[in-house]
């Protein structure tokens, strides 16, 4: 597929009319909107599903976002303990922390190093750690991220703005259905005064996908 | 390699390799039925009714024109109907009939 028919796909799925909040009820739902009311209605009514469980699962989708990879990232960079609980076990690890596991993945974190930079792909769908890192970006469920990532993944990492030096590896590891990867990233220099809070706040969503690293902070650059 | 081979070679979501244009770097917020049509997912997978591996090759064996065509979401959505009539759950006229009378009543 070319990116013109991806685009035009999305042209023509922001052109129909849906509202962006469960209040605004006036416009008219299209096609595929139809379909979802009734499938979920019609498997409601068979005492399949409930409203309730479909309710639930918004809000649960809702709680989770990078914020809870980065506390895991956070632990994993002051207390090796952790960090090798979290390398053995990732799901194990994550749900010491209070972090639930709604879906039947095993999670596997990569370790960044001096010689490593894993970079973490879905090439046959959009598979992501969802219950420590929320929903994925639109770019990594698009062709182009899935197409490129395991054969030139320099090259998209330079699109990310992300340039790592020839006599370090780039590991890609395509994800599955059951399997999903977290990265752990480096820590940066000048942090070693920093809390885990602090710490916490440096971490990024695309350094856990492997497309960035983090940088040592403003104020211990040029010192 | 031009010809339909292509076709066979590959499924419609087997473009590990394949190489394409530059990564545009979208951010996109659900739209509210998307949100729900991903928590639905999700319950049908509690449920054992659809799991995530027979979403994923539902949403393939949608074939390589509806795949291009279509969004994420409503690839989802047309799997799951797909998979329940498999299943016998639901039948094609059933979700005709509820869809005629969802457009009718308008509003969500």
């Amino acid at each position: 597929m070319t990116s013109e028919v991806e685009h035009a796909a999305h042209d023509h799925a922001s052109a129909i009319p849906h509202a962006h909040t469960h209040e605004d009820a006036a416009e008219t739902p299209g096609y595929f909107e139809i379909m979802e009311i009734s499938v979920r209605e019609l498997l409601i009514e068979r005492q399949l599903i409930t409203e309730a469980e479909i309710h639930r699962q918004i809000d649960v989708l809702d709680s989770r976002t990078p914020a809870l990879g980065a506390k895991i990232i956070a632990r994993a960079w002051v207390d090796a303990d952790f960090r090798g609980r979290l390398r053995a076990d990732g799901r194990k690890t994550c749900e010491e922390l209070g972090i639930t596991f709604y879906d039947n993945t095993r999670l596997i974190v990569l370790e960044n190093t001096e010689k490593v930079h894993n970079l973490v792909v879905c090439t046959l769908c959009s598979c992501y750690p969802r219950p420590i890192l929320g929903l994925p970006p639109e770019w990594y469920k698009l062709k182009p991220y899935r197409a490129r990532a395991v054969s030139e993944p320099r090259k998209v990492l330079a699109e990310f703005g992300t340039i790592i030096p020839d006599d370090v590896e780039v590991r890609v590891t395509d994800s599955t259905s059951i399997l999903r990867f977290l990265v752990l990233p480096r820590r940066p220099p000048g942090t070693d005064h920093y809390t885990e809070e602090q710490l916490a706040g440096l971490v990024t969503r695309d350094a856990m996908i492997g497309v960035a690293t983090i940088a040592a902070p403003i104020s211990e650059q040029n010192p | 390699m031009t010809g339909p081979e292509i076709l066979v070679q590959r499924l419609p979501n087997d473009i590990g390799g394949q190489g394409g244009p530059a990564i545009a770097r979208t951010e996109h917020p659900l739209a509210a039925w998307e949100k729900r049509c991903h928590a639905l997912a999700d319950v049908l997978d509690f449920h054992k009714i659809i799991n995530t591996e027979e979403k994923r090759h539902g949403v393939a064996a949608l074939g390589t024109g509806i795949n291009a065509a279509l969004s994420y979401y409503e690839r989802w959505i047309l799997a799951f109907a797909n998979i329940l009539f498999q299943k016998g759950i639901l039948t094609p006229a059933e979700l005709a009939e509820k869809m005629q009378a969802v457009e009718a009543r308008g509003a969500r």
